[in-house]
């Protein structure tokens, strides 16, 4: 419990110290705040005199920091400095295409990239091989040239699966983002079908694996009980930190099929400099990367005995 | 009971462990394989119950009751190994799932190896801990390994060694890896649930006196090969081979050791 | 090197040969490459392969062979501008989190523990917002992300270090902190930094290719493999897929090579420690 609300606790401080960083960013560019903002855009009076408002910027620096903090707590993520629309409203439109696209990778990456480890720790011969060299090449496989290659393959080539967009209704979008997801998920699949392989050829030499065959335990009994269970402890944590890049991951993909997600709207901002759209994607994306992380280490504490009682003392 | 006949084994292409080992155990006897780590002692325990290190090469016969133990595989392999012979390993910590709780290895010997019922496999659990001499039985039983120290493990795993009653016991240095002050005791449960049962032992130690305090008999080893095979008594006072009287003289003096002066401590 | 040769194995050494390629045709490609790589011709759009254009060319008419040689340079770079950086503050952070220890090496882990707050890409976007795109604000915003990793790597090794006799004794015969640091602890990091540099190269380099994939790296015309993979997606939909596929798979080949030899280095690193 203490090491709950320990681990929770300093998530909060790393979010308050980041949503600063995020905020603080605007000050590092060149020129005045204002005109950081506007970029050259023809905004009329009362346009600007908004964006002074949304950013406080007549008040000192540390109370312009907290008005914007306490608006983004009570979820005001302020307007778009290109066309108005209200950030908070636009990020919730994009937030399901996302959400869906990073779950069904992060499914894809526990089935495929830990069943095919299993397979190949398990197997060995010329299955093991197959998999082992396809791990070593697939990571090195950018999201976004797997994105064109799937794309060009199976939507235009063989029109199994549509080419751009993300769906409407919950199959269409599963239809849709299939593809996407297999892009995202790819190289983490092989990185984790590489780890799981690894864990499981220690495991099966291990004393407690061999030990238990000495004691008649069955074989198929060994390699679930203590060769896969036992592997599982060291790959759900590279799982976990694989899920949590898929966010970041989840920009590019997001890009390269067009999906109307969070990560397209980011890369948008960016190449118009929208810097209030890049503030708050930032600072949900950094909350939503803490959160997993935090449960990634709290699933960990509870299938590892031996972690809860060294966080306890 | 036991006849190991000219093992030898080699691990690649030129490591060899062990070399034309020839060594029989009867039906309750003990007997001490002694010598220094590296000598091939642990590799002849492993090659009994099939469990040598992956690419070793394993050529002569074991038998076990007439039974070529080498040549049995699938269900025959595992009930020989469930019900006739077992093996206590020099490090429990090691030997227990580090995730799954005291009583699971218990249960797990008793049920899925040996086929008893899970209920009774749950009883005899706290049967067989307080008879290798554990008092909080429930606290053991629900713990994780690494919740016990060294010598309470090694007694859960003679524990679990005894529940199928085999007749043949492997000890592979039971006591070198636990507390000195605690190394006494394991040993007196151990011989005492030997003598118990009357199972026979083939025990590996480097201990040459221990092994004279606990065996009818004793084989040294080195470098992979039984020097010398010989009551306790022939080995202390006659020597034949260098090396055993090499590892007499090598011993601290003053130091002999009976189970029955430390059983009822 | 006969050494060098068995830790790499038959494939290390392919991996070594595949980068050994890979610079060479980067740095001597003024020399090598047939054509301009930024200057096309509209009657020459779409050529297939011949011996007038290697891979042919592309939907402006610039010759690929061309573009993916000098598309080396750029891809090359920014790897090494990041890795580079990420090892000297990886390695300055980490030594100095060490040798003071106490509030410095708390401190130092905030900081740290701030940085591994944002996934590497978001805070390279970050700093793209505010200072525009650029190879360099890409790179330099890469690096800032990837200390951290360097830093921790190098912190745990050089935290065990810290505590034998060969540092323990020069401290107490007085000599100062840094000379010992740079004596004894770096050269004993030094094989860990150079496989983590390795490594990270590998995925340097796919993420710098990602975010000029996103138009926010290096800009066009200019030459570059991830630049490439984008600007010839319509062409792979269109059925001319040289461009794009040429340009991702140069990317696939030169990071799976730097991964197998980082992997072969990190045996090394770890086999070559036996106290």
């Amino acid at each position: 419990m203490t090491f709950i609300l320990r681990r929770l606790a300093a998530l909060v401080g790393v979010l308050i110290a980041s949503s600063f960083l995020v905020f603080a960013a605007m000050y590092a560019a060149p020129g005045s705040p204002e005109n950081f903002l506007v970029q050259g855009r023809t905004v009329s009076p009362e346009v600007l005199a908004a964006i002074r408002e949304q950013y406080s910027l007549d008040d000192p620096f540390l109370v312009r920091f907290w008005n914007w903090l306490t608006n983004v707590l009570h979820g005001d993520f302020g307007r778009s400095l290109a066309n108005q629309q209200d950030v908070g409203e636009l990020l919730a439109g994009r937030l399901p295409t996302t959400l869906m696209l990073v779950t069904l990778a992060a499914i894809i990456i526990i089935v495929l990239g830990i069943g095919m480890g299993i397979v190949a720790g398990t197997r060995g011969g010329v299955v093991d091989k197959i998999i082992l060299l396809g791990s070593n090449l697939g990571f090195a496989i950018p999201t976004f040239f797997a994105a064109l290659i799937l794309m060009s393959i199976f939507s235009v080539g063989l029109g199994w699966f549509p080419v751009f967009g993300s769906g409407d209704g919950f199959f269409d979008r599963i239809w849709h983002l299939t593809l996407p997801a297999f892009a995202l998920a790819l190289p983490s699949s092989a990185v984790v079908a590489r780890i799981t392989r690894t864990s499981i050829r220690e495991e099966r030499d291990s004393e407690h694996s061999v030990m238990a065959r000495a004691r008649g335990v069955a074989e198929s009994l060994v390699m679930r009980r203590h060769v896969i269970r036992n592997s599982m402890l060291p790959v759900s944590t590279i799982v976990g930190v694989h899920i949590a890049g898929l966010i970041a991951g989840s920009f590019v993909v997001e890009y390269a099929f067009t999906l109307d997600g969070i990560g397209t709207l980011l890369v948008h901002a960016v190449q118009r400099k929208d810097f209030a759209v890049v503030q708050a994607i930032a600072i949900v994306l950094v909350a939503a990367f803490g959160v997993i992380n935090l449960l990634v280490d709290l699933f960990y504490a509870s299938i590892d005995p031996r972690v809860k009682v060294e966080t306890n003392r | 009971m036991l006849n190991i006949d000219n093992l030898s084994l080699t691990i690649g292409p030129d490591l060899q462990i062990l070399r034309d080992v020839s060594l029989a155990v009867a039906a309750g006897e003990a007997v001490g394989l002694v010598g220094e780590s590296g000598s091939g002692k642990s590799m002849t325990l492993r090659s009994i119950l099939q469990i040598e290190p992956a690419g070793s090469e394993v050529t002569g016969t074991i038998t076990f009751d007439d039974v070529d133990v080498r040549g049995l595989t699938g269900e025959a392999l595992r009930r020989m190994r469930a019900n006739d012979v077992s093996m206590i390993a020099q490090n429990p910590h090691a030997v227990l799932n580090p995730v799954l709780p005291v009583e699971r290895y218990l249960i797990e010997g008793m049920h899925d190896a040996q086929g008893q019922p899970t209920k009774t496999a749950k009883i005899r659990a706290g049967e067989l801990l307080e008879q290798v001499g554990i008092d909080a039985v429930d606290r053991v039983l629900r713990s994780y390994p690494h919740q016990l120290s060294g010598g309470m493990l090694q007694r859960v795993v003679i524990a679990g060694a005894i529940a199928g009653r085999p007749r043949l016991m492997l000890a592979d240095e039971p006591t070198t890896a636990l507390d000195v002050t605690t190394q006494a005791e394991v040993m007196a449960i151990l011989d005492e649930c030997r003598h118990e049962l009357g199972m026979a032992m083939l025990f590996v130690t480097h201990d040459l006196d221990l092994a004279a305090a606990v065996c009818d008999r004793i084989a040294v080893m080195k470098d992979g090969e039984i020097v010398e095979i010989g009551l306790p008594e022939q080995l202390r006072d006659n020597p034949q081979h260098p090396y055993t009287r090499a590892l007499m003289e090598s011993r601290p003096a003053g130091l002999t050791w009976t189970p029955e002066s430390e059983a009822t401590s | 090197m006969k050494q060098f040769a068995e830790r790499m194995g038959a494939l290390g050494l392919i991996a070594c040969g595949v980068i050994a390629v890979v610079v060479l045709g980067a740095l001597f490609a003024p020399l090598i490459a047939p054509y301009d790589p930024t200057i096309g011709s509209v009657t020459q759009r779409y050529q297939g392969m011949s011996f007038e254009h290697l891979f042919g060319t592309d939907q402006a008419g610039r010759d690929i062979f061309s573009r993916l040689l000098w598309g080396a340079r750029s891809s090359l770079t920014g790897p090494l501008i990041v890795v580079g950086i990420t090892a000297v503050f990886g390695t300055l952070i980490a030594l100095t989190a060490v040798w003071w220890g106490g509030i410095v090496d708390s401190f130092l882990s905030r900081v740290l523990d701030l940085l591994f707050a944002f996934p590497n890409l978001l805070l390279a976007m970050l700093a793209i917002a505010v200072f525009g795109p650029s190879l360099t604000t890409a790179a330099l915003a890469l690096s800032v992300a990837y200390i951290p990793y360097s830093a921790r790597v190098v912190r745990s090794m050089a935290m065990r270090e810290r505590n034998l006799p060969y540092i323990r004794s020069p401290e107490l015969q007085g000599i100062p902190g840094i000379v010992i640091t740079g004596r004894h602890l770096l050269p004993n990091v030094a094989p860990l930094i150079v496989t983590g540099a390795t490594i990270n190269f590998g995925f340097a380099m796919i993420e710098l290719a990602a975010l000029s994939f996103l138009g926010l790296g290096v800009q066009p015309p200019e030459a570059d493999w991830g630049l490439m993979v984008s600007s010839g997606q319509q062409s792979l939909l269109n059925g001319y897929p040289a461009e794009s596929v040429l340009a991702g798979l140069s990317i696939v080949i030169t990071v799976a090579a730097f991964g197998y030899v980082g992997e072969r280095l990190g045996g090394r690193a770890a086999a070559g420690r036996k106290a």
